[in-house]
């Protein structure tokens, strides 16, 4: 195998791939990065493959002048380095597998380093030997980033709730929509997407993995690009291919799915908040921000008082030991009754970042009950209060 | 026993039908009444278990004859002989026959008398029991009588009564204990052991009579001699060794003070150890109430209550209490051993014990040292084992002399200690939470090992100097592989363990918080801002986090709501072994803590403290389980071991350190800090 390619290209690829390759593995084939160069009617193409046993890429670039096809496997930290610390005035990188050594080449750099038999690498899911599909769409790589930028912060960390590790990816006719919780706060996005006629299915959900949805905005550059998504008895598959060229597809990262049962959010959403505020997105997160200063580990919650007479919010915090704080915001929108409410702050933060919206619609019933923020169409968020002590 | 031993057990000289005894229903024999030597027998079995139970019952009659001056005197551990000798008021000659029948004593005329009982023994019965299974002899001589006489007995045979020589005072000697009850005399131990529990009883006696003089003689030999008319403290000391005089502190309490109603009920003095002196098992508690030795499941609660969180929660603290009352208020007559006793007002008893214990506790800096194994050797010898006593000064008893021997072994334990400080045994010891699994093992402390040899104070630590000393701030601390934090105090140097450093703090944060009132330490606190008790800060949860568990811990969830209130869970019931959780504390979301093995694992334990049955509603009770909880929080919440800390982190860390009361140890037990003083740092480098 040999292979002359971008340095730069090859450099941000080992990166992506690199990123879920587990860096110490009992088995050092399992720390590497598979380096495919094939040549097909005259166009060569060099594919880095990864995988952490759960979730797995491969990624194919095409700016490379493949002088000999073949397969190395190296330890893919390595590669990175080595890529990185190369001189950056060097445009291309050479590779070239000569038996058991990878040798990588700059201007003036040579590196060895030793490869392992291919056969060694653990085996990748393949879209094509995939039996059970059970859905099959496109989605433009924007939207799909939108669902999953709205939704993957509200995931919970390393919870033995297996289910909401991850986020729930839901198909129902052209309606896709992504939903995550932590059990204290619930994210919901929606999109509707082109259907294709032959895929009527009845609805589908899984749950992916966030180390996937992860990988996944780290190798999405271009919205236009369509997302083909397959959904199978335990894996999903996403395609990055740019239009006309699904069959050779940029990037393909594919994941197991989590099982278990995702909560039934359909009830967790409230139907009958009766006041209903609009605030500023940007002077609310302002005000969250300030508000959050004044609070520790004890005393997390921000007391948010919504006056009607004013249309004014008056947030508040207090942290024993250490001082108060009181932040005042003009409210664009009120109807309804005066209410005080309690909230970690982070979490209404998490949400306003995530939002583009100039305006957030505050739906709030009672102090103990959810309060509900919207924006836009497409976005829902419940987030649980805190109980302060009065 | 049963009929069958009743045929093989008579004796000569047993008369049937003697009104004394009871009757044993077998399902083929007929109806008989026990000889009285029977009788006598059955009823020793209760009061004479072993020579240390014959020591106990001729100590106190001694006592209650007033002696000034009690030498024991033992032979092959009392097996072979038990002598005790007083100076008392003696027994008329006339007398002495009516001494060793059953229910005849000097002591109590009427039942009126049962109510306020002021001697030690009052049933009757010593004498007579010890006389049925022994072969025994009294002589004695009152003030009055021109010479003394003697009585001897065998089995319930009165061998001979005569004159004799001898002076003021009583000599009861016992021996060949159970030569007719082999069943007995097999369960006897080796005469080592025995001697060991007879001396036992012999110092905890001592202890509670400080007045009287004490000598005990093992096989010829002096063991202990205590002078009589000392003061409690050096009666203490004497017998569990002076050199353990710095880690004792001094309690002193009367309950008046606290209850108006009970004024003046109970008084209560003495000594109790630094948490370093704490044990496995209850041997380092002395307790006598009104001169009576006791073992008291209401004081040794509240003992190991005022510890809580001093020491690691299996080990006992070591206490000495003298406590008097009105005896009208304890009733004694419970089991004729007399080590039990009933109080009329217990929760009078256990709040004075418990309050006493707590203030000295608190004013004291209860650092550990490093210092001084040999002590806490000595110490563990001289409670439980012969020849390490204390022996009073001027005493011509040989002082123990320091041959190569000892100092061999000296040496040989100082490295063995060096060892099982710095190397890891298998895991980590007691649950130590470690956030990292390998890495920094190498250098963890073993603290179960730590605290079972780390015996000695420094002396620079009186108990009576009880504010904290300062931590002198030239250099910055350094936190070694993550787990340690290093600094120096005007005493030399600090060794803190973050996690259970952090873990107290973050426990007496908690505890400030929910019970109201008790201390918040933090330097920059505003002055005047009395802190109320509020619950913990809870999260509300989307939906409820179903926690399966046991039946008994899901009837806990109503019994135990005003506490679970208090920590910010709200749950209920939803069937028979499954709990509904709605509301979480927020600080426990944010250090990671699951909700449902969380609450599973509080259920199981209040289950297991009690609340199944119903609510506590007692307030210390309510105040001991929150302690438990929040403990078990703080653990959960503190940073653990591996974790790297700013240098702002670890300064907060211990500017609080000063400030918190028992900061010492973290609420399980272990020591939060060791202190390696400069004579610890000298020694180690052989600088004298």
């Amino acid at each position: 195998m040999k292979v002359i390619c971008d340095r730069a290209a090859l450099l941000e690829a080992a990166n992506n791939v690199g990123s879920i390759i587990p860096a110490r593995s009992p088995a050092p084939a399992l720390s590497c990065v598979k380096l495919n160069a094939t040549k097909a009617g005259g166009v060569g193409t060099l594919t880095l493959t990864g995988t952490d046993a759960e979730v797995s890429i491969q990624l194919a670039l095409s700016k490379v002048d493949v002088v000999q096809p073949g397969v190395a496997v190296v330890m893919a930290d390595k590669l990175r380095a080595i890529l990185s610390a190369i001189d950056d005035t060097d445009a291309t990188v050479t590779i070239e597998l000569d038996d058991e050594q990878c040798h990588i080449k700059g201007s003036r750099s040579r590196f060895k380093l030793f490869a392992f038999p291919s056969a060694d690498f653990p085996p990748i899911a393949d879209l094509a030997g995939q039996s059970n599909t059970r859905a099959s769409f496109a989605v433009p790589a924007g939207v799909l980033m939108r669902l999953i930028g709205r939704t993957a912060f509200a995931t919970a960390r390393e919870t033995s709730r297996f289910a909401i590790n991850g986020v729930l990816l839901k198909k129902d006719g052209k309606k896709l929509e992504m939903v995550a919780t932590d059990g204290r706060r619930l994210a919901l996005c929606r999109a509707t997407i082109k259907e294709k006629g032959e895929e009527k299915v009845a609805s589908t959900s899984c749950i992916i993995p966030t180390r996937a949805l992860g990988l996944l905005q780290r190798v999405a550059h271009d919205p236009e690009v369509a997302v083909g998504v397959t959904i199978t008895d335990n894996r999903a598959f996403f395609a990055f291919a740019e239009a006309g060229k699904e069959k050779a597809p940029q990037a393909v990262v594919s994941t197991t799915l989590v099982e278990g049962a995702f909560p039934q959010y359909d009830e967790v959403i409230p139907k009958d908040q009766d006041k209903k505020i609009t605030a500023g997105r940007d002077d609310l997160a302002r005000a969250i921000r300030q508000a959050s200063v004044l609070t520790n580990e004890e005393s997390r919650g921000v007391r948010l008082a919504f006056n009607v007479a004013d249309k004014s919010l008056k947030l508040s915090s207090r942290a024993p030991e250490m001082g108060e704080s009181e932040i005042e915001l003009g409210l664009s929108g009120y109807e309804g009754e005066n209410i005080e409410i309690s909230f970690n702050p982070q979490f209404i933060a998490d949400a306003l970042k995530t939002m583009d919206e100039a305006e957030v619609l505050i739906e709030l019933k009672a102090p103990n009950k959810p309060g509900l923020f919207k924006a836009g169409a497409d976005f829902l968020y419940v987030v649980m209060p805190v109980n302060l002590p009065t | 026993m049963h009929g069958g031993a009743v045929t093989t057990q008579t004796t000569p000289g047993t008369t049937p039908g003697d009104p004394v005894a009871g009757t044993v229903a077998s399902a083929r024999k007929p109806i008989r009444v026990l000889s009285p030597l029977v009788a006598s027998q059955i009823a020793a079995g209760e009061v004479v278990e072993r020579p240390a139970s014959v020591v106990k019952e001729l100590i106190e009659n001694a006592l209650d004859a007033h002696g000034t001056r009690i030498v024991v005197e033992l032979e092959q551990g009392g097996i072979e002989l038990i002598r005790v000798t007083d100076d008392g008021q003696g027994i008329a000659e006339g007398e002495l026959r009516l001494a060793l029948t059953p229910h005849a004593t000097s002591k109590v005329a009427s039942a009126d008398e049962l109510e306020h009982i002021g001697t030690m023994g009052f049933r009757g019965e010593a004498l007579a029991s010890i006389a049925s299974v022994s072969r025994a002899s009294i002589r004695s001589r009152t003030p009055q009588a021109q010479g003394a006489s003697i009585i001897e007995a065998e089995g319930d045979v009165i061998v001979a009564v005569r004159p004799a020589s001898g002076p003021i005072g009583t000599s009861v000697t016992v021996r060949n204990i159970f030569f007719n009850t082999p069943a007995r005399r097999k369960f006897l131990r080796t005469p080592a052991t025995e001697q060991g529990r007879c001396a036992e009883v012999v110092r905890e006696i001592a202890i509670a009579h400080p007045g009287v003089g004490f000598a005990l003689i093992v096989d010829g030999r002096t063991l202990l001699d205590l002078p009589a008319g000392q003061t409690p403290r050096q009666r203490v000391l004497d017998v569990l060794g002076k050199e353990l005089s710095p880690q004792l502190l001094e309690v002193q309490a009367d309950s008046g003070v606290q209850s108006r109603a009970h004024a003046g009920v109970l008084t209560l003095w003495g000594l109790i150890g630094m948490p370093s002196l704490a044990r496995g098992t209850l041997s380092g508690q002395h307790v006598a109430l009104n001169g009576r030795v006791i073992r008291d499941r209401t004081i040794q609660h509240a003992i190991k209550e005022a510890y809580r969180g001093l020491i690691e929660p299996g080990r006992h603290p070591t206490a000495v209490l003298l406590l008097e009352m009105d005896p009208r208020g304890v009733d004694v007559n419970v089991h004729p051993a007399k080590t039990e006793v009933r109080f009329r007002d217990s929760s009078l008893v256990h709040g004075t014990v418990l309050s006493a214990l707590r203030q000295a506790l608190q004013g004291a800096d209860l650092t550990a040292s490093w210092q001084a194994e040999s002590r806490g050797h000595a110490f563990a010898q001289g409670l439980l084992g012969p020849g390490a006593a204390g022996v009073p000064s001027g005493d011509p008893l040989p002082r123990p002399v320091v041959t190569p021997a000892v100092r061999a072994e000296e040496a040989r334990r100082f490295v063995e200690g060096f060892k099982a400080r710095y190397q890891s045994p298998g895991g980590s010891p007691g649950g130590y939470p470690s956030a990292q699994a390998t890495g920094a093992t190498s250098a963890r402390i073993d603290f179960a090992a730590l605290q079972a040899a780390t015996a000695g104070a420094t002396p620079a630590t009186a108990p009576q100097t009880p504010e904290l000393l300062s931590i002198t701030p030239t250099t910055r601390p350094m936190q070694v592989h993550n787990s340690f934090l290093v600094t120096q105090d005007a005493q030399g140097m600090l060794i803190i363990d973050q996690h259970a450093l952090h873990e107290r703090v973050m426990f007496q944060k908690l505890l400030a918080r929910v019970l109201g009132g008790a201390s918040v330490p933090s330097a920059d606190a505003p002055a005047g801002s009395a802190p109320v008790p509020q619950p913990l800060e809870s999260q509300r949860l989307l939906t409820q986090v179903v926690v399966h568990t046991e039946p008994r811990a899901v009837e806990v969830v109503e019994h135990a709501r005003p506490l679970l209130e208090r920590l910010g869970i709200e749950a209920r019931p939803l069937g028979p072994a499954s709990v509904g959780v709605s509301s979480f504390p927020t600080f426990l979301f944010d250090r990671n803590v699951e909700v449902e093995p969380f609450v599973g694992d509080l259920l199981v334990k209040l289950a297991g403290d009690g609340w199944a049955e119903g609510s506590i509603t007692d307030p210390a009770a309510m105040e001991g389980a929150l302690a438990e909880v929040l403990d078990m929080m703080a653990c959960k919440a503190a940073v653990k071991a591996g974790n790297q800390l700013s240098d702002m982190e670890v300064g907060e860390l211990l500017a609080t350190r000063e400030s918190i009361e028992r900061i010492s140890a973290c609420p399980h037990g272990r020591p939060t800090s060791v202190r390696l003083t400069m004579g610890d740092l000298e020694k180690l480098f052989h600088r004298g």
